[in-house]
């Protein structure tokens, strides 16, 4: 477009104008509403402000310390007191061997290591464990979704009667607002008979109608899996028959006509072509299921906390908005750095 | 064709976006503001104009607490046509109820102008409150306990009015106790934790597969620490935390009450029990499933109501004492505020005194069991009609056992906690009743070292 060999013509720098000036208004927005919060917190993890601390605390810079106390972590080793008549080894209690000045570690867990017994020590045990059940969480509901998710849209993808009414039908689950579907869940999960599994379980036999899911520190997590499972396949199943649907029938036909069966023709054929579907799918569901927080906070309050739940408790109920401007900071960070390790793995195009 | 095309699709999707602009900006939605701005939101006129000045008075929503309020707010606007009065209602939990407190406070908004607020805030809110005695509160102050008046006084400032004092009792079901030949209420925790193994093995051979001993409040919460404040006075004679500030959760007497009670998790308590809360345990008690029921008086009224299994086969008694304490019931109870940020607090200051008042406070007591904080109501007639229990306990009441924390502030929720995070490890069996109490001891040390 550019004329005499010069640089762009008048027009084009006359529309580049045009351009900037329409989409001022769009970045000033931006700016407000996400950059200036961003950068808010992101100054205030630097400080030890209080929430709601009216005109009685000041804000100091605190520089890292805020980091340091979510991420400061001790490893000591327990040594063998004395042994049992049973031959038991009873090991130094944690609480003697943790350091308590000039800051307090508390236990986070203990592990055995070429016969030794150490304990690993936190400045914020529950930041820790948030943290792991997150990751835990995460990695196990993602799995699950797509695997589920991939099964539905190939069903869904067929022709058959109904299909349309059957996309619209399998959408539910993801329609319901995540806090009302973990009410429902909260009320199915009841321990007493009053709640639907537990009505269902005794019924088959198992665990006598008081099976108490939501206290019991194994069944915690999956259940919390399971509900996750039931909400957001759907979201899955949805991104993933979008990809499916683009790839032509030709090839299959093709596959066909050459002898290929089913599952070569899904190992070659399919899945390649689901990749780039498949890679976006992907990161949306593990960025949101690190940010899990209505499931976490409606079903288990604060048993188990998340990482988000975590930063909320900080903020409301110990007023600390720097240490939790801190964590919010971190989970930020780590989000982020999924982010980019999916983008390298899966090749998405930026 | 196409243009038409165009124009609709652009038409609806103003629509849309006009539509969700309006929402965003309904009354009543806790709007986080840059604490920079100051703009006012919502719909609050200055006060002396002709039109309606709006107050906002944040209630409770537990049991029949809303009908109750909207109730009341229509009597005031009766007597008071220029103000109208409106209701936000706050989430069932003490703890998610103080996060929305916070979110207005931390705004500074004029959206809030009277809150319910518990027993244990006065000391951390009171920088976001106003003094009411500059409203006239003197007037009204001497009418209420004085215990409660104290507490709500913050270096000098009235900060918030009495509105009803809450203790911990024990429910129990005549019925079953004359059934099983037991004479009386248990005395004690031995007593009841027997009564309630017989009780229970009873009804489970009739058939009753859903019946429990005891139930009361064991989720990892406030109210956790209120039940466990209750077995640990009873049993020991002290507080967790004294008022100089001393940490005592390790003794003798307070590992072994915690031991009992976590015996009681799975033999005549529900595994359950270790995530219910007040409503939670009510459920089971009002389907006619437990024999003992710990809670606050609230549950009378319901209980008794038409939908209740136990409506007259119950009756209430102080809770039951330990070994070198006396029955003791964590003194609980709530409070009218008036937030600082109000722009009417001399109308909202009256919302307070009346909602507050005699009178008001006597239609409470019938119609829902709250326990007044004015003295001379528990020698009316007509709410000893309504509540006999309110006669026999006053005793209990005036002897309520506080939660430390006047003592902690404004770190009383750390070192809540820390208590409550410890006992619900024992209840679940996590750990052992005397190392979690040494690591909550040390944990609540800690945080008290770090108060001026």
């Amino acid at each position: 477009m550019s004329n005499n060999g010069g640089g762009p013509s008048e027009l084009a720098k006359q529309e580049a104008r045009l351009a900037r000036l329409l989409l001022l208004p769009s970045i000033i927005i931006l700016l407000v509403v996400a950059v200036y919060p961003l950068g808010d917190t992101f100054f205030a993890s630097f400080t030890n402000r209080q929430f709601a601390g009216g005109e009685t605390t000041d804000q100091t810079f605190v520089g890292l310390s805020n980091y340091r106390q979510l991420l400061g972590m001790t490893i000591k080793e327990l040594k063998p007191v004395r042994v049992t008549l049973e031959n038991e080894i009873v090991y130094e209690r944690a609480i003697d061997v943790l350091p308590r000045e000039p800051h307090l570690y508390r236990q986070v867990t203990q592990f055995t290591l070429f016969g030794r017994r150490f304990v690993l020590g936190a400045r914020e045990p529950d930041f820790i464990l948030a943290v792991k059940d997150t990751m835990i969480y995460t990695v196990a509901s993602v799995i699950l979704e797509t695997i589920l998710g991939l099964g539905i849209a190939m069903v869904v993808n067929s022709k058959f009667r109904g299909r349309g009414l059957m996309r619209a039908a399998m959408l539910v689950p993801w329609a319901i607002p995540t806090v009302v579907s973990a009410r429902l869940w909260g009320w199915m999960l009841r321990p007493t008979r009053v709640g639907l599994f537990n009505t269902l379980f005794s019924a088959i036999g198992i665990g006598g109608g008081n099976i108490s899911f939501l206290t019991n520190k194994s069944l915690q997590l999956p259940v919390l899996i399971a509900v996750d499972v039931w909400k957001t396949t759907p979201f899955m199943a949805l991104m993933l028959l979008a990809g499916l649907q683009m790839i032509s029938q030709d090839l299959y036909e093709a596959a066909d006509v050459d002898g290929a069966g089913k599952v070569r023709q899904f190992l070659s054929i399919t899945l390649p072509l689901l990749r780039p579907s498949l890679a976006v799918a992907l990161v949306f569901r593990t960025l949101d299921a690190l940010r899990a927080f209505d499931v976490f906070n409606v079903l288990l309050s604060r048993q188990r906390l998340s990482m988000a739940s975590f930063t909320y408790e900080q903020l409301i109920q110990f007023q600390t908005a720097g240490l939790s401007s801190a964590s919010g900071v971190l989970i930020f960070l780590l989000i982020f750095a999924f982010a980019v390790l999916y983008v390298q793995l899966l090749g998405v195009e930026t | 064709m196409l243009a038409h095309k165009k124009l609709w699709s652009i038409l609806s999707l103003m629509i849309i976006l006009s539509l969700a602009l309006v929402a965003c900006g309904g009354p009543g939605t806790p709007t986080a503001e840059e604490p920079a701005a100051g703009e006012e939101t919502g719909g609050e006129e200055p006060a002396g104009e002709e039109d309606q000045v709006v107050i906002t008075v944040a209630a409770g929503a537990v049991g029949k607490e809303l009908e109750i309020a909207k109730a009341e707010a229509e009597r005031y606007m009766e007597e008071h046509p220029n103000v109208k009065v409106e209701l936000l209602e706050t989430p069932d939990y003490v703890q998610d109820r103080l996060g929305v407190l916070l979110q207005y406070f931390e705004a500074e908004s004029p959206d809030l102008d009277v809150a319910q607020v518990d027993v244990i805030w006065p000391g951390d809110l009171a920088q976001h409150l106003v003094d009411l005695n500059e409203y006239g509160a003197e007037e009204y102050t001497d009418k209420h306990f004085e215990a409660i008046v104290e507490n709500n006084t913050v270096d000098g400032r009235l900060v918030a009015m009495p509105w009803f004092i809450d203790a911990g009792m024990l429910y129990y079901r005549t019925d079953l106790l004359e059934k099983y030949g037991y004479s009386g209420p248990p005395r004690t925790w031995e007593e009841l934790t027997e009564m309630a193994e017989t009780i229970q093995a009873g009804e489970r051979e009739e058939g009753n597969q859903d019946f429990w001993g005891f139930v009361w409040q064991g989720d990892e919460y406030e109210g956790l620490t209120c039940d466990a404040l209750e077995w640990q006075f009873s049993n020991s004679g002290h507080n967790f935390v004294s008022m100089d500030r001393e940490v005592m959760v390790t003794d003798p007497d307070t590992i072994e009450i915690f031991e009992l009670a976590a015996s009681w998790v799975g033999s005549i308590s529900p595994p359950g029990v270790t995530g219910m809360g007040e409503e939670g345990a009510r459920e089971v008690w009002q389907a006619g499933n437990a024999a003992f029921h710990r809670n606050w008086p609230y549950v009378y009224s319901l209980s008794q109501g038409e939908d209740s299994e136990v409506a007259g086969k119950f009756d209430v008694s102080p809770l039951p004492a330990g070994r070198n304490g006396r029955s003791a019931a964590t003194l609980g109870g709530w409070q009218l505020a008036v937030s600082k940020y109000s722009d009417n607090p001399e109308i909202a200051a009256d919302v307070a005194f009346f909602l507050t008042g005699e009178e008001e406070q006597k239609i409470r007591a019938i119609e829902m069991g709250n326990n007044p904080t004015i003295k001379s109501l528990y020698e009316d007639e007509e709410v000893l009609e309504a509540s006999p229990f309110m006669g026999k306990l006053y005793d209990v009441f005036v002897n309520a056992v506080p939660r430390p924390s006047t003592q902690t502030a404004p770190k009383y929720n750390e070192v809540s906690t820390a208590y409550f995070t410890a006992i619900h490890s024992i209840l679940t069996g996590e750990k052992d009743a005397l190392t979690a109490m040494e690591e909550c001891e040390v944990e609540m040390e800690n945080i008290i070292s770090t108060l001026e």
